[in-house]
């Protein structure tokens, strides 16, 4: 065949290719030669001995691929493992992980310095003194695991399943625990998110019906960050490569930081705004937008749902497009540049110059905000939902360029065995009825609500998580922790020492990143992938011939593999099967015996991921080969927009279309490899459920909210008792400047060092090198006005309920007015306890009446260990726990704590020591009063009688009747007789 | 403006010189190859022996990047392209080309001539240099598949590059420095210099080295090439010089013998080959200065590591 000839039946091939929608020419994935050993090696890989230079020794290694734990992230990693001493001399990136890229920042490699913690916990520990104490014993597992089984099957048997609670901190994986919590049939999942993010996915959640971004850096025009994304924060390393690559194409950044961080320094455009004025600034361009007609209309009015808008707000059912239009324009005409410059302090001109700008993005807009401004104030949620405000308008969203909802750059697997049944019972102190729009648990209101409320745990497990030291008002934490009344038993499951655990019953020792088993998706691109995080000292010892079944056998010490700890654990709570939970725990090819978690993984590789046995087969591996081998799998990328998809001829039988274009259909739903969840939208009148929505005569899948449409306004917020803040608005913070006294300043508590975990680096000494304080930031001008002189003056920092002591940094990398201290470090053990030596302080608690104190006694320090570098530690100072100082800010919306603290500081007084806290209770209980009567509870404003909306996506969904509100006491009429 | 490459073979061409992808087997099957191999076949060629980047064979250095890569990421912003993050990979140039002349085609007729002398300048200074002595090393190497691609890719490329290419070589070309003789510039250089092929005209492959020591029966040390070589100089140097100027006047007659290049690009390599085999020889044939071109690790007569017997040996 000629070249002419052939050359025609490539581009035939290609054109029939693509017209099915299909890809066929796959694109660049090559391996860049210097970084990554090319994948074929892994198993027997050779490499030079640094230590042994210049004498040339080889050594050689079987590669093993694992997921970081260290940040939700979770980037790729390859364990360089031994073969000779079987042991993990280093960890760099695994190219093979789609999110990451084979790139990781300086806590994946960290995870060495974890393995080999000098101070690591290896074995159960029990209590043996009084909680708290610092006495300890190490027992057998089998001792904790009958112990604790024990007490949860009494429970269960006395029908007090919600007195068992999971509270989990870095959850690292996908729907493992939910499983395992739904079987148990407990409504006890307790999670860290109203202290992360649940405020930008609120904002996100009411526009999308999807409660993260997923902005695809890498292909906008425009880049717009509140955040200092580049360097931190949630999936930064995988989306800060993209945000370089977008740039490098020419994109432009755009961030909003208070404070000069790194990411600021790559922007075009940097907003140093006051804190809190956010959205003003976003809903001035928004305004700006809208006023000149520079947004998508088209797009505006096939996917708002504009008409439901006019409808209930302007009670104009059957207006036009063009007259919602006016109606948007007058809505927004007081946001003006002027006006955002006024609450921002950013000069009108630049916002207007970045509201070009962002205008000129068209469809490539990615925009992100996670935490930061979100996770700061008062109303911190209309932060994602102003942000998002600006993609809706130009149509950049779940588009090449623009910014995806979650749900649809994820995938989520089907697992084995699900459990079908509810949790029966409704966990008042978990979903307290006054924050029913809250996506998350109120977990940080934990001590109050069980101190008011009269609540009792019995069974407390805190698995990875920290909040003595994480939450706000740390010192109510121990209160309860110490209180036998409150806590009947606590387990604390995390691989290092925390302040927590110092508290707890049984202290679990888990694993690193290298020594347990997950599995986690993550929406870090416009695509769907899989990642599997495995021992990988097992995996190594299997691939040189020996057969584990019990990753204790592989880990160090007795660290156990979580999900082996669980199944053992439910094993023992129900072994006879008697309570209908062991049955999904069981083997599916071996019924009666327990599941194991090769069998486990391999199923779900096996059945529930599109693409990965053929990719498996073709190079001769089982899935579960496959993944161990690799550690991730691609399963889809360049999803596109989900919500213009039709919906397939099949899926629509007897169609009713409602009012509001709404599709539902007789058709069942198709079986489908993904895990259930998610939102769930009531069925007609006649029990159709929802498929989709109309628009322009298509049956379109739309979006999962319930409108299925984007909603600018929502009906939710409105009707549970929000009407005034249902659409995108800006909220005075509580440090707007008009609640501040004029002797306060801003505190910024939230921001994150790119080299540190939150809680469990402590003893990661290449991190701790590097950041091991946490200074004041002050302005110089703020310095002078207190007479503070010098870098490293000490200065007192006195919030609402207590004070901190603290050295300053005087710097011009943050706004006058404002001071920022890192919430990292300032990590402490009580004297006479176990601790991580490098980099937490020894302090002395002090507790009278209601007041606490805490002293540090020494800090860091050099000190002997089988670790050499552990004698060479330079570093005393490993700063301040500010946390313990700030009492709860609960947001009556989101329940996000709004961590931005108004403080007065001053120069230290006499008697003052670096690291000294004081707190008083009082105090801390009259905040959390004052926050409280901010809400609107669900028996005051629900519009239906029930506690939540149901159609909200929640962990561990609870049966429909627990959505009951409690009836209310009907009054006894006067007179009557009784 | 000439014959018109045929540009969708290329891009299929381009494409199967990535990493393996399950779409590769249609576009296989569409040009009339057999199936791909596993990963395996495709990392032993591409990732350890016959990299595809221009500049580990235009460069003077011999590897990625350099002077060579920034020539070429300047091209790419020459034509208005933001030059990718290895913009001298194989399938990053054909992908140019083949974009280049579908532009052309598309554009009206001064900008289409304009675009198309772009694309012609791509393949004349970037392309045809180096891929077409590179070609005939994979036929050598590669198993059937491979074989196959490389010889339809030299037969998609060669008609325009033969037709209308300049008479003298291009600039990577013109500017290559020769093979540096030990004797006056010393073993290191030289070392550098038999492994950038531009220099010494003929690529010296992991495979070629672990030929060249069992026919030798010298032991084969692991390690990058120039460490391997490094040992093999240090425990025969005269043999082993010999035997790179027998590979270096082979890969002469293969390059004279090449039918698919341009002639300038044949002249150039050629000479090359045959100008480093003289000094090849020459430098066999004098012991002393085989020592030198031994002697970069150690000084010449030190045993290394016992390869030369115990320690203390000859001086």
């Amino acid at each position: 065949m000629d070249l002419n000839e052939l050359n025609r039946r490539v581009s035939a091939a290609r054109a029939d290719t693509e017209a099915r929608g299909e890809t066929f020419y796959p694109g660049p994935s090559r391996v860049h030669l210097a970084s990554y050993p090319p994948r074929e090696r892994w198993l027997d890989w050779v490499e030079l001995d640094s230590k042994a230079w210049p004498e040339r020794k080889e050594k050689r290694y079987t590669l093993v691929p694992t997921t970081c734990f260290n940040c939700e992230s979770a980037c790729g990693l390859l364990a360089y493992v031994d073969r000779d001493t079987l042991q993990v001399r280093k960890f760099e990136g695994n190219p093979e992980h789609p999110g990451s890229r084979g790139r990781n920042c300086a806590k994946g490699p960290a995870t060495l310095n974890q393995v080999v913690d000098p101070d690591r916990i290896l074995h159960p520990l029990r209590r043996a003194g009084p909680r708290g104490s610092g006495q300890w014993e190490q027992v057998s597992w089998d001792e904790a695991l009958d112990d604790i089984a024990g007490r949860i099957r009494t429970a269960m048997e006395e029908d007090r399943h919600d007195e068992v609670m999971y509270h989990v901190g870095r959850p690292g994986e996908d729907g493992f625990t939910t499983r395992m919590l739904a079987a148990w049939g407990v409504d006890g999942h307790n999670s860290h998110t109203n202290v992360c993010s649940a405020s930008a996915r609120v904002g996100y959640n009411f526009w999308m019906g999807m409660d993260r971004p997923s902005p695809d850096h890498a292909n906008a025009d425009v880049i717009l960050l509140v955040s200092s994304h580049l360097e931190t924060g949630h999936y930064f390393n995988p989306h800060a490569q993209r945000v370089i690559e977008g740039k490098k194409n020419g994109a432009k950044l755009i961030v909003f930081d208070t404070r000069l961080s790194n990411t600021t320094t790559h922007a075009d455009h940097w907003l140093a705004t006051y804190p809190g004025s956010e959205p003003a600034v976003l809903l001035a361009v928004a305004s700006w937008m809208i006023r000149e007609r520079r947004y998508n209309r088209a797009f505006v009015e096939r996917w708002w749902n504009w008409q439901e808008y006019m409808a209930e707000v302007h009670a104009r059912p059957h207006a036009t497009f063009e007259e919602f239009e006016n109606a948007l324009e007058e809505a927004y005409a007081s946001y003006t540049f002027d006006f955002a410059s006024a609450e921002s302090g950013i000069p009108a001109a630049e916002i207007r110059e970045v509201a070009e700008v962002v205008a000129s993005a068209g469809t490539r807009l990615a925009s992100h905000n996670w935490r930061s401004a979100g996770s700061g104030n008062l109303g911190g949620w209309q932060v994602a939902r102003t942000l998002t405000f600006l993609n809706a308008l130009l149509g950049a969203l779940a588009v090449e360029g623009g910014t995806y909802p979650s749900g649809w750059n994820k995938y989520t697997p089907k697992p084995p065995r699900s459990p079908k049944q509810h949790p029966r019972r409704w966990n008042e102190i978990l979903w307290p009825e006054e924050y029913p729009l809250a996506m998350h648990e109120l977990s940080f209101l934990m001590p109050h609500l069980m101190r008011e409320r009269g609540g009792y745990v019995d069974t407390y497990f805190t698995r990875v998580y920290n909040p003595v030291w994480t939450n706000p008002d740390g010192f109510s934490w121990v209160e309860m922790l110490t209180d036998a009344e409150k806590i009947g038993l606590h387990v604390a499951m995390t691989p290092t020492w925390n302040e927590t655990a110092y508290f707890a019953d049984y202290v679990l020792p888990m694993g690193h990143g290298s020594e347990r088993h997950d599995l986690t998706s993550y929406e870090q691109y416009d695509g769907q992938f899989i990642a599997f995080r495995q021992p990988v000292l097992r995996t190594a010892r299997e691939r040189l011939g020996e057969t584990i079944t019990d990753t204790r056998d592989a880990n160090p010490g007795e660290v156990w593999e979580e999900n082996e700890f669980w199944i053992e654990l439910t094993w023992r709570i129900d072994p006879d099967g008697s309570l209908g939970i062991r049955e999904f725990f069981e083997s599916v090819k071996r019924p009666g015996q327990k599941m194991t978690v090769d069998e486990y993984y391999g199923w779900i590789f096996e059945h529930s991921v599109p693409g990965l046995p053929e990719a498996a087969a073709r190079e001769g591996l089982s899935p579960l080969e496959f993944m161990r081998r690799y550690g991730a799998f691609e399963v889809a990328r360049k999803i596109g927009p989900v919500y213009e998809q039709p919906v397939p001829h099949d899926e629509l039988d007897d169609v009713r279309v409602d009012d509001a274009g709404r599709v539902y259909t007789r058709a069942p739903v198709p079986p489908s490899p993904k895990a259930a969840g998610g939102n769930k939208f009531d069925p007609d009148a006649d029990g159709r459920r929802r498929v989709g929505v109309k628009v322009g005569g298509d049956v379109l899948r739309g979006w999962p909210t319930p409108s299925g449409k984007l909603e600018f306004w929502s009906r939710t917020m409105a009707e549970w008792g929000w009407p005034e803040v249902a659409t995108p608005t800006y909220l005075k913070s509580h440090v707007h400047r008009s609640n501040l006294d004029r002797d306060q300043m801003v505190l910024l508590s939230t921001f994150r060092v790119p080299i540190q975990i939150h809680t469990r680096s402590a003893n990661a000494k290449w991190l701790d090198e590097i950041a091991h304080t946490n200074p004041l930031w002050i302005h110089p001008e703020d310095a002078g006005r207190l007479g503070v002189e010098r870098t490293g003056d000490l200065v007192r920092v006195a919030t609402e309920i207590g004070h901190f002591v603290v050295k300053a940094w005087i710097t011009e990398g943050i706004r006058p007015g404002v001071v920022a201290c890192s919430h990292h470090m300032g990590r402490w053990k009580p004297e006479g306890q176990p601790g991580q030596r490098m980099s937490m302080a020894t302090v002395a608690l002090g507790h009278e009446g209601d007041g606490w104190s805490l002293t540090q006694k020494a800090g860091g320090g050099p000190f002997r260990s089988e670790d050499p570098d552990t004698l060479r530690i330079w570093w005393t100072d490993v700063g301040v726990h500010q946390n313990l100082t700030h009492a709860v800010h609960p947001d009556p919306v989101s329940g996000m704590h709004c961590w931005h603290q108004a403080v007065r500081v001053s120069k230290a007084q006499p008697g003052d020591r670096f690291g000294d806290i004081a707190v008083d209770q009082t105090r801390a209980r009259e905040v959390y009063r004052k926050w409280l009567d901010m809400t609107r509870p669900a028996s005051r404003h629900s519009p239906d009688g029930t506690r939540r909306p149901y159609w909200m996506a929640r962990p561990v969904r609870p049966e429909r009747s627990a959505y009951d509100l409690p009836s209310a006491p009907t009054p006894e009429p006067e007179g009557a007789e009784v | 403006m000439g014959p018109r490459p045929p540009v969708e073979v290329l891009r299929g061409l381009a494409a199967l010189s990535e990493a393996p992808a399950s779409e590769h087997r249609a576009v296989a099957a569409a040009l009339g190859l057999p199936d791909p191999p596993d990963g395996t076949a495709w990392a032993d060629l591409f990732l350890f022996q016959l990299h595809p980047y221009a500049s580990v064979y235009l460069g003077p250095e011999g590897m990625l990047g350099g002077v060579a890569r920034d020539r070429i990421a300047g091209f790419w912003r020459a034509v208005g392209r933001t030059p990718p993050a290895e913009p001298d990979h194989l399938a990053a140039l054909l992908g140019l080309y083949a974009g280049l002349l579908d532009e052309a085609e598309d554009s009206p007729e001064a900008r289409g001539r304009l675009v198309h002398r772009s694309a012609q300048a791509l393949l004349h200074e970037h392309l045809a240099p180096w891929i077409f002595p590179w070609l005939a090393r994979v036929v050598d190497l590669a198993g059937p598949f491979h074989r196959a691609w490389a010889e339809l890719l030299r037969e998609a490329l060669s008609e325009a590059a033969v037709a209308g290419g300049p008479d003298e070589p291009s600039v990577h070309l013109r500017e290559a420095p020769p093979l540096p003789d030990p004797r006056r510039e010393g073993g290191e250089a030289f070392l550098a210099g038999v492994l950038a092929p531009v220099r010494s005209g003929f690529l010296l492959t992991r495979a070629d080295l672990a030929r060249l020591a069992a026919d030798l029966d010298l032991g084969l040390r692991a390690g990058e090439r120039r460490y391997v070589l490094d040992h093999l100089l240090g425990q025969e140097p005269v043999p082993v010089l010999g035997a790179l100027a027998g590979h270096a006047r082979a890969a002469a007659e293969s390059h004279a013998g090449d039918l698919w290049a341009p002639p300038a690009v044949v002249a150039f390599w050629s000479e090359r080959a045959r100008t480093a085999a003289d000094l090849l020889d020459a430098l066999a044939r004098d012991g002393a200065a085989a020592e030198a071109a031994a002697g970069t690790l150690v000084a010449p007569g030190t045993p290394r590591d016992g390869e030369r017997g115990a320690p203390g040996g000859t001086a």
